[in-house]
């Protein structure tokens, strides 16, 4: 009994959660115009899709934004967290408690905020601020996937390859990074998901002709009502999805070695 | 022999806290050296200032003659064998191994050959493919000398790397190291704070207590002539007693004079008196003698340790001859095991 109920429970949770987005999906497929009546499946929204010149520009954006924002974010945020690191006890608290803020932070603060500042500051909103906002917020995250790690390194091995001839920056590559580098590949999957998905803080700074899938997603189905918006969040959904396995993938290599070490 | 390392006048302080301070020390070529003292007396701060992951505040370090005070440790000719290792956790065996040769862009075939001649000396041929992580310490400590040798370092740093074995592995150890120096033919600077292990292994011994250096010489020097009581109590067991030197050659303690081989004290000069527990032989009391009554006795396997209690000083005796607790016996001492020691100022 007590059983029973726990597995219809979680059933029930997983339906809520996933049910919307399988029906939207569905719909994608949808050769009628409704988005109620299913009358016949179709790959012609997917079509649609891949023409419209806006979601494609968009599109592009997006990924621009979501990569470079990602790639420089995982820079400073491992930099960041490696300094951190070496900071006194008391220090380091009063850091890392700073880097928690933006992270809980309502989007909508952050990018009202951002807003505001580069308007006092005068810099006209566009690519670059969508740009700077997205690494802006990215940091904090990337910080703390990378610290855990950073926490269990052996530091005497970065000194054991100094002591067999590597410059600084080679030691660092050869026997911290890779230490590290199950930490910063998901502070960098994270980043990437984070900056796909936001929508609040782009549409704050993206000022007037910057589009994101995101906000392309906002303003069309408010004012066309089309099918291939459907297939656009299909196609998010899979991509999201990948990214999803990427980030499960190296932690389920890593295990067994950890296993070893004990 | 010429010097390869010299120490000149290092100082080396923590956080206002001095650790080194006047550190003078020459170590020849080829010398297996062994700095030996008590736990936080700067083995470990000597060795890397060395190796040159310390900066000395103060003073030189020369290596063959050239002052390499400023050199960063990748730049220096010698390699370190560190307390716990610090191999490569994401490397096996012969990446571990191989690493010095890859950062100098060796070429591979020329690695595999030395990565295999390496395993051979340290003894872990087949070993090549595991993960470092899953080997025994004994092992991960073979795999450590084995990747600071490759690069043929003038100069090995060794920081007590034997500390985390077992008796018997660490004997074996032992003898493996000193084989492996002698067939490479280069220095070793050896850290331990195993008195036995030191005088085993090295040419020369430096002992040293507080940032200190209280004696430099071969072991048996160390053993037989210590310079200070820290010294003698550091070094093996010892009975050291307050005495007075008479006269060149004869002294006196526990109201007993003793012939010695030792003179240029002056006369009745106040001295302090080494003598080893295995060098005092027990005999009948006589007249003049020096006796005492038997405290207790230990069984040790190849001897008894006996404690015997004389006029003022409990001394401690190893003996062959089983004596029971509460026999007055008798301690005679011939001249060449009597060390005298000049009092500290
Ligand atoms: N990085 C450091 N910061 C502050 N103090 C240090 C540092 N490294 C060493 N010390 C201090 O310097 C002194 C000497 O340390 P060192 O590591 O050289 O001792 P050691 O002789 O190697 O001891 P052990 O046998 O325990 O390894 C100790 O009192 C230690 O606390
Ligand atoms: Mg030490």
């Amino acid at each position: 009994m007590k059983k029973w109920f726990q597995r219809s429970y979680m059933g029930l949770v997983f339906l809520f959660l996933y049910l919307p987005i399988a029906y939207l999906v569905l719909f994608s497929f949808n050769s009628g115009k409704s988005k109620v009546i299913f009358s016949g499946f179709t790959l012609k929204n997917y079509a649609d899709l891949f023409t419209d010149q806006q979601i494609m520009q968009a599109l592009l954006n997006t990924l621009i934004i979501a990569g470079i924002s990602s790639i420089v974010s995982t820079i400073i945020g491992t930099m960041a967290a490696m300094g951190i690191q070496r900071l006194r006890k008391w220090q380091r608290n009063a850091v890392m408690n700073v880097t928690y803020i933006p992270v809980l932070n309502p989007d909508i603060i952050t990018g009202i905020s951002m807003m505001l500042f580069f308007s006092a500051l005068g810099i006209s909103l566009g690519f670059g601020t969508v740009l700077l906002a997205h690494i802006t917020f990215n940091i904090p995250y990337v910080i703390l996937a990378v610290m855990p790690k950073l926490r269990q390194v052996d530091y005497s091995a970065y000194e054991a390859a100094e002591d067999l001839g590597a410059s600084p920056a080679l030691a660092f590559r050869k026997a911290l990074l890779p230490q590290i580098m199950p930490g910063v590949i998901s502070g960098f999957l994270m980043a990437l998901t984070l900056s796909v998905d936001d929508f609040v803080v782009t549409f704050f700074l993206r000022g007037v002709e910057v589009e994101t899938l995101a906000t392309v997603i906002y303003t069309t189905t408010k004012t066309r009502i089309s099918l291939s918006m459907n297939a656009l969040c299909g196609v998010m959904v899979v991509v999201v999805l990948i990214i999803l396995i990427l980030a499960n993938l190296p932690q389920k290599q890593q295990k067994p070695k950890k296993e070893e070490r004990i | 022999m010429e010097n390869i390392i010299e120490l000149k006048d290092i100082h080396v302080s923590f956080e206002g806290e001095v650790i080194l301070d006047h550190f003078n020390l020459n170590i020849k070529d080829k010398e297996f050296v062994t700095f030996l003292g008590p736990s936080g007396c700067g083995k470990t701060t000597t060795l890397r200032t060395i190796a040159g992951f310390i900066q000395p505040s103060q003073g030189k370090v020369l290596f063959e003659g050239k002052d390499i005070t400023a050199l960063p440790p990748h730049k220096r000719q010698v390699n370190t064998v560190f307390q716990r290792y610090a191999l490569f956790p994401h490397y096996n065996v012969y990446d571990n191994i191989a690493f010095g040769l890859r950062i100098s862009k060796t070429d591979e075939k020329e690695i595999a050959e030395r990565v295999s001649e390496m395993l051979k000396l340290v003894n872990l041929k087949g070993f090549e493919k595991r993960n470092v992580t899953s080997l025994s310490g004994g092992q991960q400590q073979r795999v450590a000398i084995a990747r600071a040798l490759i690069n043929n370092p003038k100069v090995l740093l060794l920081d007590e790397p034997l500390g985390a074995l077992d008796l018997k592995l660490r004997k074996g150890m032992q003898t493996e190291l000193k084989r492996i120096q002698r067939q490479m033919g280069i220095t070793f600077i050896y850290v331990t704070h195993d008195q036995e292990e030191a005088l085993t292994m090295s040419d020369t011994v430096v002992v040293m207590k507080d940032g200190l250096i209280q004696q430099i010489g071969t072991p048996e020097d160390i053993y037989n002539e210590p310079r200070n009581p820290f010294v003698a109590d550091f070094i093996g067991e010892s009975n050291i007693i307050e005495g007075l030197m008479l006269r060149d050659l004869l002294v006196k303690f526990e109201g007993v004079e003793f012939p010695c081989v030792d003179k240029g004290f002056g006369e009745n000069k106040p001295v302090d008196v080494v003598v080893r527990p295995e060098d005092i032989e027990i005999t009948e009391p006589k007249e003049g003698m020096l006796c005492g009554t038997v405290e207790s006795v230990t069984f040790k396997g190849v001897h008894y340790e006996m404690m015997v209690r004389s006029e003022n000083y409990l001394w401690k005796i190893h003996s062959i001859t089983y004596k029971e607790i509460g026999t007055r016996v008798a301690m005679e001492i011939i001249p060449e095991y009597i060390h005298i020691m000049a009092k500290e100022v």
